[in-house]
Protein backbone atom coordinates (compact mmCIF):
# COMPACT_ATOMS: atom_id res chain seq x y z
CA UNK A 1 0.00 0.00 0.00
CA UNK A 2 1.42 3.18 -1.30
CA UNK A 3 0.23 5.07 2.18
CA UNK A 4 1.89 2.78 4.37
CA UNK A 5 5.12 2.78 2.31
CA UNK A 6 4.85 6.65 2.75
CA UNK A 7 4.70 5.96 6.56
CA UNK A 8 7.81 4.43 6.67
CA UNK A 9 10.15 6.09 4.17
CA UNK A 10 9.18 9.20 6.98
CA UNK A 11 10.71 7.24 9.50
CA UNK A 12 13.62 6.43 7.21
CA UNK A 13 13.77 10.13 5.91
CA UNK A 14 13.63 11.56 8.91
CA UNK A 15 17.44 11.50 9.93
CA UNK A 16 18.83 12.05 6.69
CA UNK A 17 16.85 15.44 6.29
CA UNK A 18 19.13 17.86 6.89
CA UNK A 19 18.05 20.60 7.89
CA UNK A 20 19.59 23.80 8.67
CA UNK A 21 20.02 27.38 10.06
CA UNK A 22 17.74 30.18 11.32
CA UNK A 23 15.54 32.82 9.83
CA UNK A 24 16.62 35.55 12.37
CA UNK A 25 19.27 37.61 12.18
CA UNK A 26 21.89 37.18 14.25
CA UNK A 27 24.98 38.83 14.72
CA UNK A 28 26.79 37.07 17.96
CA UNK A 29 26.09 36.93 21.31
CA UNK A 30 28.99 38.87 22.18
CA UNK A 31 29.47 41.48 19.34
CA UNK A 32 28.07 44.31 17.63
CA UNK A 33 27.68 45.94 13.97
CA UNK A 34 28.81 49.04 13.81
CA UNK A 35 28.96 50.91 10.29
CA UNK A 36 29.84 54.08 9.47
CA UNK A 37 28.62 57.11 7.14
CA UNK A 38 30.37 60.00 6.35
CA UNK A 39 27.83 62.58 5.77
CA UNK A 40 29.34 66.13 5.88
CA UNK A 41 29.61 67.34 2.47
CA UNK A 42 32.55 68.58 0.72
CA UNK A 43 35.37 67.33 3.45
CA UNK A 44 36.70 63.87 3.89
CA UNK A 45 38.23 62.82 7.18
CA UNK A 46 40.28 60.33 9.15
CA UNK A 47 37.47 58.36 11.78
CA UNK A 48 39.21 56.63 14.77
CA UNK A 49 38.10 54.01 16.93
CA UNK A 50 39.36 53.71 20.89
CA UNK A 51 42.84 56.14 19.38
CA UNK A 52 43.36 53.67 16.59
CA UNK A 53 42.91 55.08 13.28
CA UNK A 54 40.01 52.81 11.90
CA UNK A 55 39.08 54.91 8.71
CA UNK A 56 41.72 56.89 6.42
CA UNK A 57 41.04 59.46 4.06
CA UNK A 58 36.75 59.08 4.60
CA UNK A 59 35.01 60.42 1.56
CA UNK A 60 31.71 61.81 1.82
CA UNK A 61 28.61 59.96 1.16
CA UNK A 62 30.34 56.49 1.51
CA UNK A 63 29.41 54.30 4.09
CA UNK A 64 32.30 51.94 5.66
CA UNK A 65 31.20 48.75 7.11
CA UNK A 66 29.97 46.92 8.59
CA UNK A 67 33.05 46.38 11.52
CA UNK A 68 32.17 43.24 14.05
CA UNK A 69 33.01 44.87 17.68
CA UNK A 70 33.15 43.34 20.53
CA UNK A 71 30.27 44.77 22.32
CA UNK A 72 31.13 47.41 25.44
CA UNK A 73 32.22 51.06 25.17
CA UNK A 74 33.95 52.65 22.14
CA UNK A 75 35.33 56.28 22.27
CA UNK A 76 34.95 57.49 18.72
CA UNK A 77 36.81 60.52 17.04
CA UNK A 78 36.45 62.44 14.04
CA UNK A 79 39.23 64.72 12.57
CA UNK A 80 40.78 66.43 9.41
CA UNK A 81 42.36 63.62 6.88
CA UNK A 82 45.54 64.37 8.00
CA UNK A 83 45.63 64.27 11.26
CA UNK A 84 48.46 61.89 13.17
CA UNK A 85 46.67 61.32 16.45
CA UNK A 86 43.28 62.75 17.82
CA UNK A 87 44.19 65.72 19.56
CA UNK A 88 42.46 68.24 17.27
CA UNK A 89 39.52 66.08 17.07
CA UNK A 90 36.77 67.81 14.13
CA UNK A 91 34.12 65.74 16.63
CA UNK A 92 33.89 63.54 19.71
CA UNK A 93 35.31 61.83 21.19
CA UNK A 94 31.66 60.53 21.24
CA UNK A 95 31.79 57.92 23.79
CA UNK A 96 29.24 54.89 23.01
CA UNK A 97 28.14 51.54 24.11
CA UNK A 98 27.67 48.86 21.62
CA UNK A 99 25.41 46.09 22.91
CA UNK A 100 26.17 42.55 21.83
CA UNK A 101 23.51 41.16 18.76
CA UNK A 102 23.02 44.98 17.72
CA UNK A 103 23.66 46.78 14.81
CA UNK A 104 24.50 50.51 14.47
CA UNK A 105 25.53 53.50 12.05
CA UNK A 106 27.42 56.27 13.59
CA UNK A 107 26.64 59.18 10.98
CA UNK A 108 29.04 62.22 11.09
CA UNK A 109 26.79 64.61 9.77
CA UNK A 110 25.73 68.21 9.75
CA UNK A 111 22.95 69.62 12.65
CA UNK A 112 20.13 71.39 11.53
CA UNK A 113 21.88 74.68 12.41
CA UNK A 114 25.15 73.54 10.11
CA UNK A 115 27.44 72.50 12.61
CA UNK A 116 29.58 68.98 12.75
CA UNK A 117 27.94 66.55 14.64
CA UNK A 118 28.15 62.44 15.17
CA UNK A 119 24.71 60.67 15.69
CA UNK A 120 24.85 56.76 16.87
CA UNK A 121 21.81 55.05 14.96
CA UNK A 122 20.37 51.71 16.05
CA UNK A 123 19.51 49.65 13.10
CA UNK A 124 15.90 47.52 13.41
CA UNK A 125 16.76 44.47 12.61
CA UNK A 126 13.40 42.40 13.60
CA UNK A 127 12.12 40.25 11.59
CA UNK A 128 9.78 41.27 8.27
CA UNK A 129 6.85 39.75 7.22
CA UNK A 130 6.75 37.55 4.05
CA UNK A 131 6.44 39.77 0.74
CA UNK A 132 7.49 43.36 2.78
CA UNK A 133 10.47 45.11 3.52
CA UNK A 134 11.42 47.77 5.97
CA UNK A 135 11.87 51.66 4.61
CA UNK A 136 13.85 53.19 7.50
CA UNK A 137 13.92 57.06 6.52
CA UNK A 138 16.76 59.42 8.91
CA UNK A 139 17.20 63.10 8.99
CA UNK A 140 21.16 64.12 9.11
CA UNK A 141 20.64 67.34 6.90
CA UNK A 142 21.50 71.07 7.56
CA UNK A 143 17.42 71.49 7.36
CA UNK A 144 14.05 71.99 9.48
CA UNK A 145 11.83 69.68 9.83
CA UNK A 146 10.73 67.28 6.85
CA UNK A 147 7.83 65.22 5.21
CA UNK A 148 8.66 61.97 3.60
CA UNK A 149 7.16 61.21 0.56
CA UNK A 150 6.12 58.41 -1.31
CA UNK A 151 4.26 58.42 -4.63
CA UNK A 152 3.68 62.07 -3.51
CA UNK A 153 1.95 61.17 -0.23
CA UNK A 154 3.41 62.19 3.07
CA UNK A 155 4.15 58.87 4.97
CA UNK A 156 6.30 60.40 7.79
CA UNK A 157 5.59 63.65 8.84
CA UNK A 158 7.94 66.25 10.81
CA UNK A 159 10.97 64.84 11.01
CA UNK A 160 13.66 66.45 12.24
CA UNK A 161 17.51 66.50 12.60
CA UNK A 162 18.52 63.86 13.97
CA UNK A 163 15.67 61.37 14.30
CA UNK A 164 14.33 58.55 12.11
CA UNK A 165 11.27 56.76 11.23
CA UNK A 166 10.47 53.49 9.82
CA UNK A 167 7.70 51.57 7.96
CA UNK A 168 7.09 48.38 6.57
CA UNK A 169 5.71 48.40 3.23
CA UNK A 170 5.22 45.20 0.68
CA UNK A 171 8.03 44.75 -2.10
CA UNK A 172 8.17 47.19 -4.49
CA UNK A 173 10.10 50.47 -6.33
CA UNK A 174 8.85 53.36 -4.07
CA UNK A 175 9.17 56.96 -5.34
CA UNK A 176 10.35 58.76 -2.63
CA UNK A 177 11.18 62.39 -2.14
CA UNK A 178 11.51 64.90 0.57
CA UNK A 179 9.75 68.09 1.28
CA UNK A 180 9.82 70.53 4.23
CA UNK A 181 7.49 69.61 6.49
CA UNK A 182 3.71 70.80 5.80
CA UNK A 183 4.89 70.95 2.02
CA UNK A 184 5.02 68.26 -1.01
CA UNK A 185 7.43 70.13 -3.13
CA UNK A 186 10.25 68.03 -3.08
CA UNK A 187 14.05 69.44 -1.89
CA UNK A 188 15.06 65.76 -2.83
CA UNK A 189 14.32 63.81 -5.34
CA UNK A 190 11.59 61.82 -5.94
CA UNK A 191 14.44 58.93 -6.66
CA UNK A 192 13.43 55.30 -6.94
CA UNK A 193 14.09 53.51 -3.43
CA UNK A 194 13.91 49.56 -4.12
CA UNK A 195 12.01 48.44 -1.09
CA UNK A 196 13.44 44.45 -0.86
CA UNK A 197 11.74 41.33 0.82
CA UNK A 198 14.00 41.12 4.28
CA UNK A 199 15.76 43.89 3.47
CA UNK A 200 15.79 47.33 6.13
CA UNK A 201 16.59 49.60 3.35
CA UNK A 202 17.74 53.52 5.03
CA UNK A 203 17.61 56.31 3.56
CA UNK A 204 19.65 59.51 4.87
CA UNK A 205 18.79 62.75 3.84
CA UNK A 206 21.87 65.16 4.35
CA UNK A 207 23.90 68.20 3.17
CA UNK A 208 22.52 71.33 3.64
CA UNK A 209 19.84 73.27 2.55
CA UNK A 210 21.69 76.64 2.29
CA UNK A 211 24.33 75.13 0.37
CA UNK A 212 22.39 73.70 -2.10
CA UNK A 213 23.75 70.24 -1.87
CA UNK A 214 20.88 68.37 0.01
CA UNK A 215 21.05 64.55 -1.27
CA UNK A 216 20.35 61.18 -0.26
CA UNK A 217 22.67 58.20 0.90
CA UNK A 218 21.05 54.49 1.44
CA UNK A 219 22.12 51.79 3.49
CA UNK A 220 20.61 48.06 3.16
CA UNK A 221 20.54 45.29 6.14
CA UNK A 222 19.41 41.59 4.74
CA UNK A 223 18.34 38.77 6.39
CA UNK A 224 15.46 40.32 8.58
CA UNK A 225 12.68 38.04 6.48
CA UNK A 226 10.59 35.34 8.01
CA UNK A 227 9.21 32.21 5.83
CA UNK A 228 5.13 31.75 5.91
CA UNK A 229 3.63 30.37 8.66
CA UNK A 230 2.42 26.88 7.14
CA UNK A 231 1.58 25.11 3.23
CA UNK A 232 -1.94 24.28 3.65
CA UNK A 233 -2.40 21.79 0.12
CA UNK A 234 -5.21 20.35 -0.01
CA UNK A 235 -8.92 19.96 0.72
CA UNK A 236 -10.90 17.15 -0.56
CA UNK A 237 -9.68 13.98 1.29
CA UNK A 238 -8.70 11.99 -2.30
CA UNK A 239 -5.37 11.39 -0.80
CA UNK A 240 -5.64 10.73 2.68
CA UNK A 241 -3.61 7.89 4.77
CA UNK A 242 -7.16 7.70 6.86
CA UNK A 243 -9.95 9.43 8.18
CA UNK A 244 -13.21 9.36 9.77
CA UNK A 245 -13.76 6.02 8.68
CA UNK A 246 -12.39 3.66 11.66
CA UNK A 247 -12.11 0.75 9.32
CA UNK A 248 -10.01 2.66 6.93
CA UNK A 249 -7.76 4.10 10.24
CA UNK A 250 -7.54 0.62 11.15
CA UNK A 251 -5.69 -0.36 7.97
CA UNK A 252 -4.00 2.45 7.99
CA UNK A 253 -2.57 1.48 11.53
CA UNK A 254 -2.31 -1.91 10.73
CA UNK A 255 -0.01 -0.76 7.56
CA UNK A 256 2.23 1.15 10.06
CA UNK A 257 3.10 -1.56 12.33
CA UNK A 258 3.87 -3.84 9.28
CA UNK A 259 5.90 -0.97 7.67
CA UNK A 260 7.52 -0.50 11.40
CA UNK A 261 8.46 -4.45 11.57
CA UNK A 262 9.73 -4.36 8.18
CA UNK A 263 12.07 -1.33 8.39
CA UNK A 264 13.57 1.20 6.13
CA UNK A 265 14.20 -1.39 3.20
CA UNK A 266 10.56 -1.59 2.62
CA UNK A 267 10.33 1.78 3.23
CA UNK A 268 12.48 2.81 1.07
CA UNK A 269 11.64 0.30 -1.98
CA UNK A 270 11.32 1.83 -5.12
CA UNK A 271 7.89 2.26 -5.74
CA UNK A 272 6.28 0.95 -9.51
CA UNK A 273 6.06 4.28 -11.78
CA UNK A 274 2.29 5.23 -12.04
CA UNK A 275 2.92 7.01 -15.87
CA UNK A 276 0.59 8.64 -17.02
CA UNK B 1 54.52 86.17 57.92
CA UNK B 2 52.01 86.69 55.35
CA UNK B 3 54.03 84.02 52.59
CA UNK B 4 53.23 81.04 54.70
CA UNK B 5 49.54 80.34 53.53
CA UNK B 6 50.72 80.56 50.13
CA UNK B 7 53.78 78.42 50.44
CA UNK B 8 51.20 75.79 51.99
CA UNK B 9 49.33 76.39 49.22
CA UNK B 10 52.33 76.06 46.84
CA UNK B 11 53.48 73.06 48.43
CA UNK B 12 49.46 71.15 48.34
CA UNK B 13 50.02 71.75 44.59
CA UNK B 14 53.29 70.91 43.94
CA UNK B 15 52.25 67.45 46.31
CA UNK B 16 48.93 67.10 44.54
CA UNK B 17 51.15 67.90 41.04
CA UNK B 18 53.65 65.10 41.74
CA UNK B 19 50.92 62.57 42.89
CA UNK B 20 49.44 63.34 39.47
CA UNK B 21 52.83 62.84 38.21
CA UNK B 22 53.72 59.74 40.42
CA UNK B 23 50.48 58.06 38.93
CA UNK B 24 50.89 59.06 35.33
CA UNK B 25 54.32 57.70 35.83
CA UNK B 26 53.13 54.14 37.56
CA UNK B 27 50.70 53.64 34.71
CA UNK B 28 53.66 54.07 31.91
CA UNK B 29 55.99 52.12 34.06
CA UNK B 30 53.66 48.92 34.64
CA UNK B 31 52.57 49.69 30.96
CA UNK B 32 55.78 49.22 29.98
CA UNK B 33 57.54 46.17 32.19
CA UNK B 34 54.73 44.45 32.34
CA UNK B 35 53.61 42.01 29.47
CA UNK B 36 50.61 40.72 31.28
CA UNK B 37 48.94 44.32 31.49
CA UNK B 38 46.65 45.36 28.59
CA UNK B 39 48.05 47.72 26.06
CA UNK B 40 44.61 49.61 24.95
CA UNK B 41 44.57 51.87 28.56
CA UNK B 42 47.49 53.46 27.07
CA UNK B 43 46.10 54.16 23.49
CA UNK B 44 44.24 57.19 24.19
CA UNK B 45 47.88 58.66 25.32
CA UNK B 46 48.75 61.60 23.48
CA UNK B 47 51.72 61.47 20.76
CA UNK B 48 55.18 61.95 22.52
CA UNK B 49 55.72 65.91 22.37
CA UNK B 50 59.61 65.58 22.86
CA UNK B 51 60.10 64.13 20.25
CA UNK B 52 61.31 67.03 17.23
CA UNK B 53 61.08 64.60 14.18
CA UNK B 54 57.72 64.66 12.60
CA UNK B 55 55.22 62.32 13.61
CA UNK B 56 54.44 59.56 10.80
CA UNK B 57 50.96 59.15 9.71
CA UNK B 58 49.37 56.17 11.07
CA UNK B 59 47.85 53.73 8.72
CA UNK B 60 43.97 51.75 9.47
CA UNK B 61 43.98 49.69 12.00
CA UNK B 62 41.97 47.27 9.75
CA UNK B 63 40.29 46.80 6.41
CA UNK B 64 37.19 47.96 6.54
CA UNK B 65 35.42 47.57 3.35
CA UNK B 66 34.13 51.27 2.40
CA UNK B 67 31.56 51.45 -0.57
CA UNK B 68 29.37 54.58 -1.92
CA UNK B 69 25.97 54.87 0.00
CA UNK B 70 24.26 56.77 -3.46
CA UNK B 71 20.84 55.68 -4.31
CA UNK B 72 21.69 55.03 -7.81
CA UNK B 73 24.11 51.54 -6.36
CA UNK B 74 20.69 49.75 -5.07
CA UNK B 75 18.28 47.77 -7.69
CA UNK B 76 15.49 45.14 -6.98
CA UNK B 77 16.79 41.31 -6.75
CA UNK B 78 16.50 39.58 -9.92
CA UNK B 79 15.21 36.25 -9.78
CA UNK B 80 14.98 33.20 -12.25
CA UNK B 81 11.65 31.67 -11.76
CA UNK B 82 11.15 27.83 -11.98
CA UNK B 83 8.57 27.36 -14.94
CA UNK B 84 8.54 23.64 -14.91
CA UNK B 85 8.80 20.55 -12.87
CA UNK B 86 9.33 17.21 -14.10
CA UNK B 87 9.88 13.93 -12.75
CA UNK B 88 9.29 10.94 -15.04
CA UNK B 89 9.69 8.20 -12.42
CA UNK B 90 6.15 9.53 -11.40
CA UNK B 91 4.83 11.23 -14.03
CA UNK B 92 5.13 14.36 -13.21
CA UNK B 93 5.52 17.41 -16.00
CA UNK B 94 3.66 20.29 -14.37
CA UNK B 95 4.02 24.40 -14.72
CA UNK B 96 4.92 26.55 -12.08
CA UNK B 97 3.76 30.08 -11.17
CA UNK B 98 5.80 32.49 -8.55
CA UNK B 99 3.21 32.94 -5.32
CA UNK B 100 4.06 34.49 -2.17
CA UNK B 101 1.77 34.32 0.90
CA UNK B 102 -1.91 34.64 1.60
CA UNK B 103 -3.38 37.49 4.18
CA UNK B 104 -3.42 34.42 6.52
CA UNK B 105 0.59 34.31 6.25
CA UNK B 106 0.15 30.93 4.89
CA UNK B 107 1.85 30.56 1.49
CA UNK B 108 -0.37 31.25 -1.85
CA UNK B 109 -0.74 27.51 -3.61
CA UNK B 110 -2.18 27.61 -7.16
CA UNK B 111 -6.00 26.63 -6.69
CA UNK B 112 -5.54 23.74 -9.48
CA UNK B 113 -3.54 20.81 -8.30
CA UNK B 114 -1.66 20.44 -11.69
CA UNK B 115 -0.13 24.05 -11.58
CA UNK B 116 2.23 24.56 -8.76
CA UNK B 117 3.57 27.65 -6.80
CA UNK B 118 7.08 28.47 -6.51
CA UNK B 119 7.97 31.11 -3.37
CA UNK B 120 9.23 33.48 -5.04
CA UNK B 121 10.57 35.40 -1.69
CA UNK B 122 12.91 32.26 -1.54
CA UNK B 123 15.77 31.09 -3.48
CA UNK B 124 15.72 29.69 -7.24
CA UNK B 125 17.85 27.35 -9.07
CA UNK B 126 20.32 30.26 -9.78
CA UNK B 127 20.57 31.71 -6.66
CA UNK B 128 23.55 29.47 -5.63
CA UNK B 129 22.26 28.85 -1.82
CA UNK B 130 19.16 28.08 0.13
CA UNK B 131 15.96 26.33 -0.49
CA UNK B 132 13.89 26.44 -4.26
CA UNK B 133 10.43 25.66 -2.48
CA UNK B 134 7.71 24.51 -4.74
CA UNK B 135 4.43 23.62 -3.42
CA UNK B 136 1.18 22.36 -5.00
CA UNK B 137 -2.65 21.41 -3.80
CA UNK B 138 -2.42 17.31 -2.84
CA UNK B 139 -6.41 17.69 -4.65
CA UNK B 140 -9.12 20.05 -4.72
CA UNK B 141 -13.10 19.59 -4.75
CA UNK B 142 -12.72 21.28 -8.26
CA UNK B 143 -10.28 20.03 -10.11
CA UNK B 144 -9.75 16.48 -8.10
CA UNK B 145 -6.67 14.20 -7.36
CA UNK B 146 -3.70 16.79 -8.42
CA UNK B 147 0.28 14.83 -9.34
CA UNK B 148 1.47 16.22 -6.14
CA UNK B 149 -0.28 13.33 -4.78
CA UNK B 150 2.28 10.97 -6.18
CA UNK B 151 5.11 12.45 -4.60
CA UNK B 152 5.12 9.98 -1.64
CA UNK B 153 5.93 7.25 -4.44
CA UNK B 154 9.62 8.92 -4.74
CA UNK B 155 12.40 7.65 -3.02
CA UNK B 156 16.14 8.69 -2.36
CA UNK B 157 17.59 8.93 -5.60
CA UNK B 158 14.46 9.82 -7.73
CA UNK B 159 15.62 12.44 -10.31
CA UNK B 160 13.33 15.97 -10.46
CA UNK B 161 14.31 18.11 -13.15
CA UNK B 162 13.43 21.93 -12.33
CA UNK B 163 13.35 24.48 -16.25
CA UNK B 164 13.84 27.75 -15.32
CA UNK B 165 11.89 30.65 -17.14
CA UNK B 166 15.36 31.33 -18.58
CA UNK B 167 15.04 27.74 -20.22
CA UNK B 168 17.70 26.79 -18.45
CA UNK B 169 17.26 22.94 -16.65
CA UNK B 170 18.49 22.13 -13.46
CA UNK B 171 18.80 18.41 -11.98
CA UNK B 172 17.91 17.31 -8.82
CA UNK B 173 18.15 14.10 -7.11
CA UNK B 174 16.19 12.93 -4.25
CA UNK B 175 17.22 12.88 -0.52
CA UNK B 176 14.39 12.49 1.78
CA UNK B 177 10.70 12.09 1.76
CA UNK B 178 9.18 13.42 4.74
CA UNK B 179 5.72 14.29 6.62
CA UNK B 180 5.20 16.69 9.27
CA UNK B 181 2.22 17.78 10.89
CA UNK B 182 1.17 20.78 9.72
CA UNK B 183 1.30 22.68 13.08
CA UNK B 184 5.27 21.34 13.32
CA UNK B 185 6.73 22.18 9.72
CA UNK B 186 9.85 23.43 10.16
CA UNK B 187 9.41 26.25 7.69
CA UNK B 188 12.23 28.09 8.90
CA UNK B 189 14.65 25.61 7.89
CA UNK B 190 12.60 24.65 4.95
CA UNK B 191 12.24 28.02 3.56
CA UNK B 192 16.18 28.91 4.32
CA UNK B 193 17.75 30.71 2.15
CA UNK B 194 21.47 30.52 2.97
CA UNK B 195 23.31 27.00 2.86
CA UNK B 196 23.35 24.63 0.37
CA UNK B 197 21.14 25.00 -2.65
CA UNK B 198 18.38 22.49 -3.08
CA UNK B 199 15.13 21.79 -3.83
CA UNK B 200 12.22 21.41 -1.55
CA UNK B 201 8.63 20.13 -2.62
CA UNK B 202 5.49 20.30 -0.37
CA UNK B 203 2.10 18.90 -0.58
CA UNK B 204 -0.39 17.57 1.89
CA UNK B 205 -0.82 14.30 3.29
CA UNK B 206 -1.59 12.30 5.92
CA UNK B 207 -5.33 11.80 7.74
CA UNK B 208 -8.19 14.55 6.56
CA UNK B 209 -10.60 16.14 8.43
CA UNK B 210 -13.83 16.53 6.58
CA UNK B 211 -15.04 18.89 8.73
CA UNK B 212 -12.10 21.15 8.16
CA UNK B 213 -11.21 20.10 4.93
CA UNK B 214 -7.71 19.77 5.82
CA UNK B 215 -5.13 17.14 6.49
CA UNK B 216 -3.20 16.34 8.74
CA UNK B 217 0.21 16.24 7.50
CA UNK B 218 2.40 18.17 4.96
CA UNK B 219 4.55 15.37 3.13
CA UNK B 220 7.88 17.33 2.33
CA UNK B 221 10.77 15.69 -0.76
CA UNK B 222 13.85 17.41 -0.26
CA UNK B 223 16.46 17.26 -2.84
CA UNK B 224 19.87 18.16 -3.74
CA UNK B 225 21.31 19.62 -7.29
CA UNK B 226 22.99 16.73 -9.16
CA UNK B 227 26.24 18.90 -10.66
Amino acid sequence: MKKTILRGAVVGAAASLALAGSPAFAISGTSADLSVLHAIPDTPVDVWVNGELTLDDFAPGDLAGPLDLPAGAYSIVITAPDATDISSPVIGPVDVTLAANTSYTAVAHLTEAGEPSATLFTNDLSTTAPGEGRLTVRHTAAAPAVDILAGGTAVVSGLVNPKEASLDLPVSTVSAAVALAGTTQPVIGPADVPITEGTNTIVYAWGSAEDGNLALAVQTISGLHSSPDGVNTGEAGLAATGGSSPLLALAALVGILAVGATGAALALRRAPSTGR
Amino acid sequence: MAARPVRRGLGLLLVSGSLVALVAWAVTFSGSVSDDEPVRSFRLTPAATASAAPTPRPTAVVDVPVASASLSTLSLPVSTPPARVQIPEIGIDMGVLPVGVKTDGEMEVPDDPSVAGWYRWGSDPRSGAGSTVIAAHVDSLRYGLGPFARLRDLVPGSEITVIGSDGGSHLYRVDGLSAFAKDALPAAELFERSGPSRLVLITCGGTFDETALTYSDNVVVTASPVL
